[in-house]
């Protein structure tokens, strides 16, 4: 990833010059050249002679006609990831930059949310050191874990994680989310994720009232925890069947029940329960999703809106 | 271990108290035999949990409702179902919310707590995006409606 200097790059493609500094400044951490561009057309210049591991565009940017280009050449020069970052504002781009079906990283937050975030989707990109929720979560915080060895545990392990985030002093509302992502996620990774050597997911259509014992492979993890930030729950499965343009994809459906059957409706549902969803791809070995709740107080000093990343582990 | 509990139905005046959670075990559909009068009332308060296989059956229900000619109305709808009804149009149907529940958040002591609007008294209000205001049960201040509101009425507006 080589850019002008002949350092490792990240671009950047904002018009504001006060928004381009802070973003400099953030993702300054990484050690990767941060090259800036006004605007598009500068930007498609700029990429003529860089190969930047992550290209962050502006909500502008993003909805105009030439972004696919941008795009394009983006990946044709080897970029990990396109980000777009939005703030509290421009809420109302989500489904259309959903709809580009290209924006792999969505960051929804004003600062300093932003810095944080920002920071780890960085970091995990060019470190490709993608898993576990931690990175998401302060130093130190506890993470509980419960391996999932039946189809009916997750009734019961649903309704053991409400009762504990009640515990810890959330609120029902809280506990309440919780439980429609850690259900959903759960149910996708035991029922949609097994898949055979043709590829078909043999377990998609079972009802899902069906009693199954889950062997080695097919067991299910859930690790929780919260740092009083964020409540994070996350499911990992190990068949790694979930691939980027059928996230991609389901996000981008605006009625949830368009989302069709298998993983689709599952992530949707779950995507508009959380503030922030984490897809960690490992093709073929394991799909790790962290839904994050944010907790903080109060609610309505947050964005209507969540955040989504989308990894994919380079072999 | 405890389980989220499966879903109840109960005769409650007129109206049928659903309890519990709405998932696969849930058999919806089968209110609709319990409709009289060419109504079927449901109060809801007691709904804890729904998920996307409870969502299809709430779905299915609303259409056999339909197709049989009931008019539903919903009372006291909790909070969980409130979600979906707002991320899913489909559950909506043809259903008249009546009343439902909504978060608030007390600035004085901090509490949080799930309070009853009604949705026909404060019907001007809420097409207005203004959640009616709310004393808090443990130290009587005010309190603040804790959602968007822009997001959290946009069942009632279908």
């Amino acid at each position: 990833m080589v850019g002008v200097s002949g350092a490792p790059s990240i671009l950047i493609v904002h018009p504001d010059r006060k928004t381009q500094r802070i973003v400099q400044r953030i993702l300054g951490v990484t050690g990767y050249d941060i090259e800036l561009a006004d605007d598009l057309e500068q930007a498609l210049r700029l990429l003529g002679q860089l190969t930047p591991v992550l290209v962050v565009v502006d909500a502008d940017a993003v909805t105009s006609p030439r972004i696919a280009e941008l795009f394009t050449a983006a990946a044709g020069r080897g970029a990990e990831a396109c980000m777009t970052l939005l703030g509290g504002t421009q809420v109302d781009r989500v489904p259309k930059i959903l709809g580009l079906g290209a924006v792999t990283n969505l960051l929804v937050h004003p600062m300093p949310v932003l810095a944080e975030e920002l920071t780890i989707t960085a970091q995990k990109l060019i470190r490709n050191d993608l898993f576990g929720a931690e990175k998401y979560l302060l130093w130190g915080t506890e993470l509980s874990e419960i391996e999932i060895t039946r189809a009916s545990h997750r009734s019961e392990i649903v309704a053991a994680l409400a009762a504990q985030v009640r515990a810890r002093g959330q609120s029902a509302r809280v506990a309440s989310m919780a439980m429609l992502v850690a259900d959903e996620l759960i149910s996708n990774a035991v029922h949609n994720a097994p898949i055979d050597a043709a590829g078909v997911h043999y377990r998609r259509e079972l009802p899902r009232d069906q009693e199954l014992e889950l062997d080695g492979r097919h067991q299910v993890r859930m690790r929780w925890g919260c740092d009083a930030r964020y409540l994070a729950i996350e499911v990992t499965d190990r068949f790694g069947s979930l691939a980027r343009d059928q996230i991609l994809e389901a996000l981008a459906k605006e009625n949830v029940r368009e989302s069709g059957t298998g993983a689709g409706m599952g992530v949707a549902l779950a995507y508009r329960s959380c503030d922030h969803l984490v897809f960690n791809l490992s093709p073929g070995k394991r799909t790790e999703i962290i839904a994050l709740l944010d907790v903080r107080y109060p609610q309505t000093e947050r964005v209507a809106a969540s955040s989504y990343n989308v990894f994919v582990e380079r072999s | 271990m405890e389980t989220r509990g499966r879903m109840t139905i109960q005769p409650h005046g007129d109206a049928l108290l659903i309890g519990g959670a709405i998932d696969e075990a849930a058999a919806l559909h089968e209110m609709i035999t319990r409709a009289t009068g060419g109504r079927l009332v449901l109060d809801l308060a007691a709904v804890t949990f729904i998920n996307s296989l409870g969502v299809r059956d709430w779905i299915r229900m609303q259409a056999a409702a339909q197709q049989a000619g009931l008019a539903i109305e919903l009372r006291r709808v909790a909070e969980p179902l409130v979600h979906q009804l707002n991320m899913i149009i489909a559950t909506r149907g043809n259903a008249k919310v009546a009343s439902f529940f909504a978060p608030y958040a007390c600035d004085a002591c901090g509490r949080e707590e799930s309070l009853l609007i009604d949705a026909v008294a404060n019907g001007a209000a809420l097409a207005a995006l203004q959640p009616p205001a709310m004393r808090c049960p443990e130290c009587g201040a005010q309190m603040a409606f804790n959602d968007f509101p822009e997001r959290y009425f946009s069942f009632l507006h279908a």
